[in-house]
């Protein structure tokens, strides 16, 4: 329920265990290794302490070989799985161990260069459809394409623009060069293909005119015998590439098998680099290397029980007060709020020896959360989907906390819905008018629709609350830190302007008709007032904080807009699915029904679903952690096992 | 006013309900064409992410739905024959979502298509640009809620 408290470890081995402590380290999974303090890298001893170097690069490689393999063998035999399945659970031992490694390469190796010939075939594939391209337009001619002509007339194949008639061209040509002959090959939408015959003399000043008419000569550089053979060769050679290119898939394809071979090494690499990651952050001299990290306290007699099997000399200290920037935050949470980690993750860990937020906004954001989406038919199936996520997937670490937080959003989800009367949106009514009954819906306490001014009063006094609250954790932690007097004179003031306010109101609105709340209410207001000006000045800032205030205040309407948004599209979307079915019921408007019904909530579901989330997050993010809390906490980055594709057995 | 008798009420109120759903269309019409183009662009690069593409693309999509939703509510109120007056009370309830959802519908689209390069360049980071669009959504659908409450005031033949 808090930030877990860290200790700082320093280790000193032979350099024999290295490997071994690294690897039982990773296995344990509750060491962070850091890099060194400064003062120790320029001790005058740096002659003899030199960095430790690791293969980090080499194993990134064939890390990254064997993900390409299996993203091959993805592509070419995909795997049948159903849609929510858990990963494999294997023994952490399996997972550090190295054998079959070099297997795995060759395997990985041999796809790709496979993969290689695909590609150049592929290519292959393109250029000889591009010559069939250019060919096509001289089927019709008979005449082999290298054809120069003779000794006299030369032969120039090209083409022109077909937006000039034929004739024109002739006509020019005819006076232009007199022994020269346009012969028409084959037309297509823009272009004609012409065979010019001329005599050789008169060729330039043929070519010239022809110029004038977009003349282009085509490039057939290459191609011997006729157009009509070239096709023929270009289409078998296609039929080969696509036959070998059908051959190399299936060699891919047929490896699938050893996919999981494949994974396995993936993941048994991904935690070497972790390892190596570490080794390169550890300093040495010939004979002895020293480590530096972080562990948690409560993991320290574990730790304890596994250095004993080694040769070395290690401490763990506390870190001081200067020394919390660097330390690294884990958080601690139960079943309930650890569901918020997702949140905290997303916009930024606490700083080391400050609050952990998520127990104290568990409750509201699950809270919040309920009243904007607030239908009974929406909390079912977000419960229905976390459930059976959790179930199929077995998720752990983030996904598991954005699982908790659908399920609790769910209920809170339903638990609002049931109070205001909704079921996918007023869908039981409508179902009912349907069938011609006079029924009013389900009963609700109140409804957004018709108690609105209501239910935007009581969103904005959830947000007093969810304010005061903030306020509160920020006054205790001033208190804890020895400066109550920053406390008394940043919170304090809209404390007592906040009572004054609401005895004011109490006399102004008549609930409480009393002369002495009138004046002690303004007198309260006079005193905050004054209060913050004397801790305006005393840390020269803070009096923009009541216009703040209000601001954030009326920031929590959006409840009650997110609430009324859903309802009022949800209601829409029933009264449109329900119009065919006006006078009475048949199988044609109950099947439009049902389609309208179902597109429609689909949609709203997912709009709402999500920006109930956001709209919720920010009023946590923005309004709430703006009253207190610290950020900027570096995340415990233990020395673990990283694996993509199964997942180490708890032990 | 002579001139808006000879136009009648019941006219002003279609034209009311129209835009409503007319502007708010042209909103998300624009929002998800502009979103849609940068998605495009980037499936062709990597048709794997045609998904997450498409869920930015429809983002702004959402104001045309509200502009038909006001329209729904306003054209079911609207009685032949009714006065000038609540015609104009029909077409003044359906300005804030007609007009509303025209800009921010473009606005969102925007913000959508830029979503679009966090999902190209750091697709672990893709939900963020989503967080980001939703923002803008916000807007809508304040100008939603508004045309509902003004449609929930007004009553015709009273």
């Amino acid at each position: 329920m808090a930030i877990v408290k860290m200790k700082r470890l320093r280790l000193m081995l032979v350099r024999s265990q290295k490997e071994e402590l690294l690897r039982e380290l990773t296995r344990l999974g509750c060491v962070q290794v850091s890099e060194m303090e400064e003062e120790l890298q320029e001790q005058e001893s740096q002659g003899l302490v030199r960095r430790e170097s690791s293969e980090l690069t080499a194993l990134k490689t064939r890390h990254a070989a064997l993900e390409r393999a299996l993203e091959l063998l993805r592509r070419y035999a995909p795997e049948k799985k159903p849609l929510l399945s858990a990963k494999p659970e294997l023994e952490s031992r399996v997972l550090l161990e190295t054998e079959g490694l070099e297997d795995a390469l060759k395997l990985a190796a041999a796809l790709d260069e496979r993969e290689d010939r695909i590609r150049r075939i592929t290519a292959e594939e393109s250029r000889q459809r591009s010559l069939i391209e250019s060919l096509t337009p001289w089927t019709e001619l008979d005449l082999p394409l290298e054809t120069e002509g003779t000794e006299r007339a030369a032969v120039v194949l090209g083409s022109l623009s077909n937006r000039i008639p034929l004739e024109q061209v002739e006509n020019a040509l005819e006076t232009a060069a007199e022994e020269a002959e346009l012969f028409l090959v084959s037309m297509d939408r823009s272009q004609r293909y012409v065979l010019l015959l001329a005599a050789r003399e008169q060729l330039t000043a043929a070519q010239e005119c022809l110029r004038g008419f977009g003349f282009s000569a085509a490039s057939l550089s290459g191609c011997t015998g006729t157009a009509r053979d070239g096709i023929a060769a270009a289409e078998k050679s296609l039929e080969e590439l696509a036959a070998e290119k059908g051959t190399l898939a299936g060699e891919i394809a047929a490896e699938a098998p050893r996919r999981e071979e494949l994974q396995l090494a993936a993941d048994r690499l991904a935690t070497r680099i972790g390892m190596a990651e570490a080794e390169e952050k550890l300093y040495g001299t010939g004979s002895s290397v020293v480590l530096e990290g972080w562990v948690p306290a409560e993991k320290e007699d574990e730790l304890a029980r596994l250095l004993e099997g080694f040769t070395c000399a290690w401490e763990t200290e506390e870190p001081a007060e200067d020394e919390y920037p660097q330390v690294p935050v884990k958080l601690k949470n139960n079943k309930f709020s650890n569901a918020l980690n997702m949140v905290t993750n997303m916009y930024s860990l606490p700083a080391y020896g400050t609050v952990d937020p998520n127990p104290i906004m568990a409750p509201f954001f699950i809270l919040f959360y309920g009243l904007m989406m607030a239908d009974m038919g929406y909390g079912l199936i977000m419960i229905a989907a976390a459930l059976v996520a959790m179930k199929k997937i077995k998720p752990r670490g983030g996904t598991l906390a954005f699982c908790q937080l659908l399920l609790y959003a769910g209920v809170s989800t339903f638990v609002m819905g049931a109070l205001t009367g909704s079921l996918f949106g007023n869908a039981p009514e409508v179902i009912a008018g349907m069938f011609g009954s006079e029924w009013k819906g389900l009963p609700a306490l109140f409804s957004p629709v018709k108690d609105s001014t209501l239910v935007l009063y009581g969103a904005m006094a959830l947000g007093v609350i969810h304010l005061n609250v903030g306020m509160i954790v920020s006054f205790l932690e001033k208190k804890r830190a020895g400066n109550v007097m920053d406390g008394v004179f940043e919170e304090g003031p809209l404390w007592v302007m906040l009572l004054g306010g609401v005895l004011l109101a109490l006399d102004l609105l008549g609930v409480l008709k009393a002369q002495a709340l009138h004046y002690t209410g303004l007198a309260l207001l006079i005193v905050g007032g004054v209060m913050l000006l004397y801790g305006a000045g005393r840390h020269a800032k803070g009096f923009g904080k009541v216009t703040a205030w209000f601001g954030d205040i009326l920031s929590y309407s959006r409840i009650m807009a997110l609430m009324l948004a859903g309802g009022v599209v949800a209601q829409v979307f029933n009264t449109i699915a329900a119009m065919p079915s006006e006078n009475g019921v048949t199988v044609f408007s109950g099947i439009i029904f049902l389609l309208i019904f179902l597109v429609g909530h689909a949609l709203n579901f997912g709009l709402n679903l999500l920006g109930c989330f956001v709209h919720d997050l920010r009023l946590q993010c923005l309004e709430f952690f703006g009253k207190f809390y610290q950020d900027g906490g570096k995340p415990f980055r233990p020395l673990e096992i990283h694996s993509k594709y199964a997942v180490a057995k708890e032990e | 006013m002579e001139f808006l008798n000879t136009i009648g009420g019941y006219a002003l109120g279609l034209l009311g309900a129209g835009l409503a759903a007319l502007l708010a269309g042209i909103g998300s019409a624009k929002g998800t064409g502009i979103a849609g183009e940068a998605g495009a662009g980037l499936v062709s690069e990597d048709p794997s992410k045609f998904g997450k593409a498409m869920i930015l693309q429809v983002i702004p999509g959402t104001q045309g739905l509200y502009g038909f939703v006001i329209w729904f509510i306003a054209f079911n109120k609207l009685v032949p024959g009714m006065s000038v007056t609540e015609g104009l009370q029909i077409l003044s309830a359906c300005l804030p979502i007609a007009l509303g959802g025209l800009l921010s519908g473009i606005a969102q689209g925007k913000v959508a298509a830029a979503s679009v390069n966090i999902l190209a360049k750091k697709p672990d980071d893709w939900s963020k640009g989503m967080i980001l669009c939703i923002t803008v959504e916000f807007y809508a659908i304040l100008a939603l809620l508004a045309s509902f409450m003004m449609l929930g005031r007004i009553t015709i033949g009273a």
